[in-house]
């Protein structure tokens, strides 16, 4: 217990300790365009995957959980609802923390354990600056867009299986669904979406920056970042969701 | 491409390896309990962490919808259902894969970098009896146990939401948890994550066998783990459910 409270007070001065680094040299340039298209393009086609067929169970589990009632025509407001609202920021944040967080972890820690960190500071280089400000930078930039192409994959995923597999009419999944839902659905999850690459860009170059000794120090880095991130994306998840949907604005 | 698929094929061979070991005595049992109780308790809070706020966003969500048509007393059902069909036994095994099969990675990883598993070999014990078939076998039992889990602590926090928060009467929620429950939603998620275990067990042991390349190749392998091991179930996902479910059109 007081071990998880200590490592949240190191997590907090590293974060303070991050923010003064950037206000005082500013992020390098160059770095943040290569991060981008590292973070963004290269988790693309796993994303495509797992969003594809989340959406397809999606349509399955509602399709089962409505026949009870007479309602299948339903299916395409409960896709459209939870896909959009929660399903489609929480698995694209899950899927980054997983391929990118985990990146980040293992690369800054094998740079802490080769002691290039330390020659970064030689070189009178801040390594928060240098490491961290891109890779937040591009994971802030990319998070939403990558949530938004999940989101249009799961509802045609879903949209395919329903009509398909299924075999309802498509023009009612389509009328349900755009029923259910409101522009600014997209723009909340785009927001939910910038607050988990914070979150995970944060936690996974902490870890990094606090690896252990040798291969096993990596190893268990890379496993801390993409765990924490995760819960704590889940968790926090809850409040804003309280805060966007549940009545309190 | 070709690279692609000379790895499914050394994917398979390792995973036959591993059948062919598991079968055959003698077989460590010390190893495969001892790997089954890290496993399951390393796992079981950040299972418990992220399935009982899932339960609450869910009856938040579902609340709102349910309040449009007056049917709030259908909220426990529809979270009961979700919650063991699909949303534990997913989240769950996510947690599964980052927590206890990246850290099997690394450990088999480390043990590969540092020639232990070399080390093994050379005292005449089959490394990969001794190593990682236990492991294999652990991931296998600890994924429906912490899929048990997680549903209690899903329903929990879907309970926690509507009656605390919410104002939703307990003793409905109650009455209406168990209304559209069908004996296959309560096994069927058991056997979808006894076979994520399998997958998530063979993919992590796969990747941290064959780590090569110091502290960087630690890391890859375990980067390697997450991703492959959450696209394979996800995908075997859809088909179990199809199949389980029986989700055809008449």
């Amino acid at each position: 217990m007081t071990a998880v409270l200590a490592g949240l007070g190191r997590y907090g001065l590293w974060c303070v300790d991050f923010v003064r680094a950037v206000w005082v040299h500013g992020p390098p340039k160059g770095q943040t365009l290569h991060e981008a298209f590292r973070i963004g393009i290269k988790s693309l086609p796993i994303l495509l995957i797992i969003s594809a067929f989340v959406g397809t169970n999606l349509a399955l589990q509602g399709y089962n959980a409505f026949k009870p009632l007479g309602g299948q025509r339903l299916v395409g407001m409960f896709v459209a609802l939870a896909g959009v609202r929660e399903l489609a920021p929480i698995i694209a944040a899950a899927m980054i923390a997983a391929k990118a967080g985990t990146e980040m972890a293992s690369q800054i820690g094998v740079m802490r354990i080769r002691e290039q960190v330390d020659a970064l500071e030689v070189m009178a280089v801040n390594p928060l600056a240098f490491l961290v400000a891109p890779r937040l930078i591009g994971i802030v930039l990319m998070l939403p867009a990558l949530t938004l192409i999940a989101i249009f994959v799961m509802l045609s995923a879903a949209y395919g299986v329903s009509v398909l597999q299924l075999g309802l009419a498509g023009h009612e999944f389509i009328q349900f669904a755009t029923e259910s839902i409101q522009p600014i659905d997209f723009f909340y999850g785009a927001l939910k979406a910038m607050f988990f690459g914070l979150i995970i860009c944060t936690v996974s170059c902490y870890f990094g920056f606090h690896c252990g000794k040798g291969p096993e120090g990596v190893g268990v880095a890379t496993n801390r970042a993409v765990v924490t991130s995760s819960v704590i994306c889940i968790v926090l998840n809850y409040f804003v969701s309280e805060l966007l949907y549940g009545g309190a604005l | 491409m070709l690279n692609a698929l000379a790895a499914i094929g050394r994917f398979g061979r390792f995973s036959g390896a591993i059948a062919t070991r598991v079968v055959r005595r003698p077989l460590f049992g010390r190893q495969v309990v001892e790997q089954t109780w890290t496993t399951t308790t390393r796992c079981l809070l950040p299972v418990v962490a992220v399935t009982f706020p899932f339960g609450m966003v869910m009856a938040l969500q579902g609340l709102e919808i349910f309040r449009l048509f007056g049917a709030e007393r259908m909220l426990a059902s529809l979270i009961s259902i979700a919650t063991l069909r699909e949303i534990s036994p997913v989240l769950a095994s996510v947690l599964v894969a980052a927590q206890g099969g990246s850290s099997c990675a690394a450990s088999l990883g480390a043990m590969r970098i540092k020639e232990e598993l070399d080390a093994t070999e050379v005292m005449a014990i089959d490394a990969i009896k001794y190593h990682v078939a236990p492991r294999v076998i652990a991931m296998t039992l600890a994924c429906p146990l912490l899929n048990i889990a997680g549903s209690v602590s899903g329903v929990a926090g879907g309970y926690s939401t509507a009656v605390f928060i919410k104002g939703e009467s307990g003793g409905i929620f109650m009455a209406e948890l168990w209304s559209f429950m069908q004996p296959v939603d309560l096994y069927g998620g058991l056997l979808k994550t006894t076979v994520f275990g399998l997958l998530i067990g063979l993919i992590s042991c796969y990747h941290g066998y064959r780590a090569s390349g110091g502290a960087a190749g630690v890391g890859k392998a375990v980067n390697d783990t997450v991703v492959h091991s959450v696209v394979a179930f996800i995908t075997m996902n859809y088909f179990l459910t199809s199949a389980l479910f029986g989700a055809v059109a008449p």
